[in-house]
């Protein structure tokens, strides 16, 4: 199965220039769609006025974290099933467990490049 | 000794002379005497309770005088005027440059990534000229790296002084926290494990990471 690069991406980091190298690193897999959120309460908002196939999320954020984010996500009935990938500087097992516990679909280590964030990706959409 | 028993002895005379009385009334003036007779017998007790007194207050008034003079030695209002601000400026201006640096190298990049390559001699030229600036742009490694060595040399200024300060009036730390707000922080970086970033070999790795999420 492929990845459908026309479906919109939300990327929430509370750091622009972040958000400007994940934006490139998509625009260079081929996704196009790209809206930007700058902590876990707007990307909330902007997952309820509009239907995204992938969430990428920073972990340490104010005031709602990456992490309070994808608990709200997948308690949600309309946005549980939203592919959800967190990328963060957080590499402690504990936090991977958590996240892995409260439903998260990949986990990236910061620093990444661009082969890792595309194997993910495919992962996710079981490429 | 000596002056202590005669006291005692001229004591218990008038005591014997009050109670001895024919008519069973007790004259001011023995009164007057005993309480003087007392009152002299006192004056010992006193004056060594008022010299250890004395003795204390010298020892605390001491002790004051030389912690007044290492809490000078810490030169917190130096610190706090004028070394902890330029530390915070200096490292504001680290951020700000590489932000900077940042921007730029992308720029380059961003340019690079939609230029026309159909016209091979233009998109060469555009190639160089772009990768002159990221050139230009990495200099700001130089200057941050001298700021954050006067950032590290101010941490070490602030370690110094109050480590001497603590090991010289033995100095345990309070339990808790400085106040509610940093109280408040640390119960929600513990609740929302909020610890990055790792320091190098504290974290794990991608593979790692890889390796949690396909085990059951």
């Amino acid at each position: 199965m492929a990845v459908d690069m026309s479906m919109p991406v939300l990327v929430v980091d509370d750091y622009k220039t972040m958000i400007r190298i994940i934006r490139n690193l998509l625009k260079q897999l081929g996704f196009n769609d790209v809206d930007e959120a700058t902590d876990g309460t707007e990307a909330l908002q902007k997952l309820r006025a509009k239907q995204y196939g992938l969430v990428i999320s920073d972990w340490n954020m104010e005031p709602m974290t990456g992490y309070e984010l994808l608990k709200q996500v997948r308690g949600d009935d309309k946005l549980c099933g939203t592919p959800f990938i967190m990328i963060t500087a957080e590499s402690k097992t504990e936090n991977v467990i958590a996240a892995k516990k409260a439903g998260v679909n990949n986990y990236i280590v910061k620093p990444f490049n661009a082969a890792t964030l595309k194997t993910k990706i495919d992962a996710v959409f079981g490429v | 000794m000596g002056k202590e028993t005669s006291r005692a002895d001229e004591i218990t005379r008038v005591m014997k002379e009050i109670g001895t009385d024919a008519n069973g009334d007790v004259a001011i003036n023995e009164i007057l005497s005993l309480a003087q007779i007392m009152s002299r017998s006192m004056d010992s007790v006193y004056r060594a309770v008022e010299n250890s007194i004395q003795r204390e207050f010298r020892e605390i008034g001491s002790y004051i005088e030389n912690m007044k003079s290492d809490i000078a030695g810490l030169q917190a209002n130096d610190l706090k005027q004028t070394h902890l601000p330029t530390a915070g400026l200096e490292l504001d201006a680290v951020v700000e440059a590489t932000e900077e640096a940042t921007n730029t190298i992308m720029e380059c990049a961003e340019a690079i990534m939609c230029a026309d390559a159909e016209d091979h001699d233009a998109y060469k030229a555009l190639v160089d000229e772009q990768i002159m600036k990221i050139f230009e742009a990495c200099s700001f490694q130089d200057i941050t790296g001298q700021r954050i060595t006067k950032v590290v040399e101010t941490l070490g200024m602030v370690d110094q002084r109050v480590s001497r300060f603590a090991e010289r009036f033995k100095i345990d730390d309070a339990e808790g926290h400085f106040d509610e707000e940093e109280a408040a922080r640390e119960a929600r970086k513990k609740d929302l494990l909020l610890e990055g970033p790792q320091a190098k070999g504290d974290g794990i790795n991608q593979d790692e990471v890889d390796d949690l999420f396909s085990a059951a």
